[in-house]
């Protein structure tokens, strides 16, 4: 049985990308929620989770990505699920989270997606 | 030696030759007496004849043991030197071993002094042979074991303690479980009900749990739930969440009411770096008609879909689509089904310790679809079948469960007329 | 698991010649013959096996009910014999094993030929009510089973798992120790209490089979007297005393001890 998690975070202008390899679970959970407050988030900006290598996510797996979104919102950000894997999705179907998170593909289309924010308008 | 070393003996090098090299050979000249090198060295030697009588031994030897070399040499044997029980053990084993293998070492084992004191050696033998092969004589080294037995001494009184305390936390961890659960289920008349916890591991709490228990006119509440994560902490929350379910059935028993509660004060407990949320099915058993069937109505926060076993054989999930986990969302959603329970239909409800278990199924895990199909296997069944088929089916999984499993099972019993048919 | 396996019996030697089935002692497995056999073989159809628990034996099929009396062992002799199909056979048992053949013999006479006892001894703790001396107190058996418990075959073998805590990872001990006798520490613990607190004197009167007792000259587990009280008990059995000295012969004067077996084994022809 492999455990194993890789965390790799990145910067872009929209935001920072967090991108998940592995095994997600009670044992790698907390090498995830580690990296969540070194995290450089700006009001406006989107934080990126892409799950594109993820092979596994359970119960607590699902606690460290709520808790990432509570940082995200906490810092007047907004947070992307990208490349969310098909096992994941019914996961998140079944605890009713597809709706709580916006999903995209990729992270370059989550990128692309992402408004700089304006001065306020109104 | 060290090449700081100020006596000044090797002062008169030409400046060209190496410093460390002179004194190498310095130190050389000094340890020119293979003889004292032997008598003096800082570890016991003794030689023995093939049978074990002393043949030689060295002065730093007989020194620890208290002899003198006409005590020993050509009187005594190497056995004669061990406790009673270190020589059986030589007999038997050091022995034997040294003469197939023509060595043996790092074996402990006491010497007992002139004096009746025991020394703790590490003890290394060679068979010595001849030019023509033939074995000639055993050497043997010992090294004073003292400080490295009361090490060991002391190392494993640590491992002992720990395994004390492993065993402590076993036994405090099996107790808060125990009160998570009910101790029995309630009796529900004309209800066949059967439950079962599984533990993954005695090290934590997990944090399933589920309840039966009478409401007023009538009526039964049951929720079976898991809250994300183990330890301690996860079992604040079940506890929290359990008697939170408890309370607010009481004060209003629509199950979609129960979660909301239940999620309106998880939300104010817990939030922030560290959400905690569970999944759970409450629902509500009220006796319906003459015929001894049962209404039931399920509300679902994210929990995974109950099992409808029917007395025809069918089975399917009840699917309560659209419930959202409860501790997280201001306002989750939570999904109602009813479903009414006929004499030979069976309800099931578990975790997803059951379908995350990791076995031969697809991505190496158990899965819905497997479960689905050990149900149509299985149905028409019972309350109490259901939970022995699930328990031997856990027991295949083996190690496989790393999740806790808590499944609650109910059935409607057919008529004893129908039985006999 | 069938009776070879479990037993890691092997057979060799000269087909259709007169059997000779060595049974080791405690404390290591059939390797303890390896001197002797090659000097049977020529002469001898020579049966080897380890004990459930020793050496290349299955451990699986090892359980602590059936191996912590003689009998059990006894009756994994007699097993192999039946599987083998052979006939008689002539038992040498050495050390404890002795009393193996002694047991099996007095159930089963039949399958054995004759029993040839090496280093015999029926019990180990003297016994002043009777006058029998067997060479050990009680206190000294139990400072035996206590080094055992502490320090099965050295510091490199008992201690690393122990202190780890890993028994699961045995290479960490491995790597260290012996390349002969690996016996599970747990297992030799049980079988060093059979060894050494059982008591066989009684059965030593039932054995109708022809008995040699083969005692050393300077037997530091089993004296002298001890195999001269084997011989006393066991009707029609005659004892002899070779040079070799030590409790094991057969590693310290294999000759002599092939020599031995060959004209004992060799004399029911």
């Amino acid at each position: 049985m492999n455990h194993e998690l890789t965390v790799r975070t990145r910067t872009t202008p929209a935001g920072p990308v967090i991108e998940l390899a592995g095994v997600l679970d009670h044992h790698s959970a907390p090498d995830v929620r580690t990296v969540l407050p070194h995290l450089a988030l700006s009001p406006g900006q989107q934080l990126v989770i892409d799950l594109d290598r993820l092979t596994f996510c359970d119960s607590t797996g699902i606690t460290v990505l709520i808790a990432a979104r509570n940082h995200a919102l906490a810092a007047g950000a907004s947070v992307v699920l990208t490349a969310v894997p098909d096992d994941v999705i019914r996961t998140f179907r079944l605890v009713g989270l597809e709706r709580v998170f916006s999903i995209q593909p990729t992270s370059q289309a989550a990128a692309a997606a992402w408004t700089r924010p304006g001065p306020p308008s109104e | 030696m060290c090449r700081t070393d100020g006596n000044g003996k090797s002062g008169g090098s030409p400046p060209d030759s190496q410093p460390g090299d002179e004194q190498a050979m310095f130190s050389a000249l000094l340890e020119d007496s293979a003889e004292d090198l032997y008598e003096h060295a800082p570890c016991g030697y003794l030689s023995t004849t093939l049978d074990g009588r002393i043949a030689k031994i060295n002065r730093t030897l007989l020194d620890w043991l208290g002899y003198e070399s006409s005590d020993l040499v050509g009187r005594r044997d190497f056995s004669d030197l061990l406790t009673v029980g270190g020589r059986l053990y030589h007999e038997t084993h050091f022995g034997p071993l040294l003469r197939m293998q023509g060595t043996i070492s790092g074996i402990a084992l006491e010497l007992k002094t002139a004096d009746g004191d025991r020394l703790p050696v590490l003890v290394t033998s060679i068979i010595r042979t001849g030019s023509d092969g033939q074995p000639l004589l055993i050497r043997t080294t010992v090294f004073d074991a003292r400080d490295r037995r009361t090490y060991e001494a002391e190392l494993l009184r640590a491992r002992q303690e720990s395994d004390r305390e492993r065993e402590r936390l076993k036994r405090l961890n099996a107790t808060l479980q125990k009160t998570l659960l009910p101790p029995t289920l309630v009796d529900v008349p004309g209800l066949d009900v059967a439950a079962y916890y599984h533990v993954a591991s005695a090290d934590e709490v997990g944090g399933d749990f589920y309840d039966l228990f009478p409401l007023a006119s009538g009526t039964w509440g049951f929720f079976l739930g898991d809250v994300c994560g183990k330890g301690a902490a996860a079992a604040a929350v079940t506890s929290l969440a359990r008697y939170t379910l408890r309370a607010a059935a009481v004060y209003d028993p629509d199950p979609a009411a129960v979660l909301a509660n239940l999620n309106t004060v998880l939300n104010h407990e817990y939030n922030g770096q560290d959400p905690r949320f569970c999944t759970v099915i409450f629902g509500l058993l009220t006796p319906d008609g003459d015929e001894g069937g049962f209404q039931v109505t399920l509300a679902s926060g994210g929990h995974p879909p109950a099992l409808l076993m029917r007395s025809d054989g069918h089975a399917d999930y009840l699917p309560t689509p659209g419930g959202q986990l409860i501790g997280v969302l201001p306002d989750a959603d939570i999904a109602t089904t009813s479903v009414r329970l006929d004499p030979g239909d069976t309800l099931f409800l578990h975790t997803d310790g059951l379908t995350e278990a990791h076995s031969v199924g697809a991505d190496g895990r158990y899965g819905d679809e497997a479960l689905l199909e050990f149900a149509q296997e299985l149905a028409p069944t019972t309350a109490r079948d259901t939970v022995a088929a699930i328990r031997d089916l856990l027991d295949t999984f083996g190690t496989g469960v790393d999740d806790d499993t808590a499944v609650l099972a109910f059935n409607v019993p057919r008529h004893s007329s129908e039985e006999q048919m | 698991m069938d009776v070879r396996s479990r037993n890691h019996v092997r057979v060799t030697g000269r087909t259709g010649g007169p059997i000779v089935m060595l049974a080791h002692g405690f404390g290591c497995d059939q390797n303890m013959w390896r001197l002797v056999v090659p000097l049977l073989e020529p002469d001898f159809t020579v049966v080897l096996f380890d004990h459930v628990g020793a050496g290349n034996s299955d451990l699986a099929s090892w359980s602590e009910r059936r191996y912590s009396t003689v009998d059990g062992y006894a009756e994994d002799v007699l097993e192999i014999c039946h599987e083998l199909a052979l006939g008689p056979v002539t038992f040498v048992g050495h050390s404890v094993s002795a009393m193996m053949g002694v047991v099996a013999a007095t159930q089963e006479p039949g399958a054995f030929s004759g029993l040839l006892l090496l280093a015999p001894s029926p019990c180990f703790i003297d016994d002043p009510v009777s006058g029998y001396r067997g060479g050990f107190s009680a206190a000294d058996i139990e400072e035996l089973l206590e080094s055992l418990d502490s320090n099965y075959l050295g510091w490199s073998r008992a201690m690393a798992p122990v202190i780890t805590g890993n028994p699961e990872r045995p290479e960490l001990g491995e790597e260290l120790t012996n390349s002969f006798c690996r016996t599970d520490p747990d297992i030799a613990r049980v079988f060093a209490r059979v060894t050494f607190l059982s008591d066989n004197r009684e059965s030593l009167a039932h054995v109708r089979v022809p008995t040699l007792v083969a005692q050393c000259s300077r037997d530091a587990i089993a004296p002298p007297e001890v195999g001269a009280f084997v011989q006393a008990r066991i009707p029609g059995s005659s004892l002899i005393t070779l040079n070799a000295t030590g409790h094991c012969p057969q590693l310290a004067a294999p000759e002599e001890t092939a020599a031995a077996i060959a004209a004992f084994a060799g004399a029911g022809l």
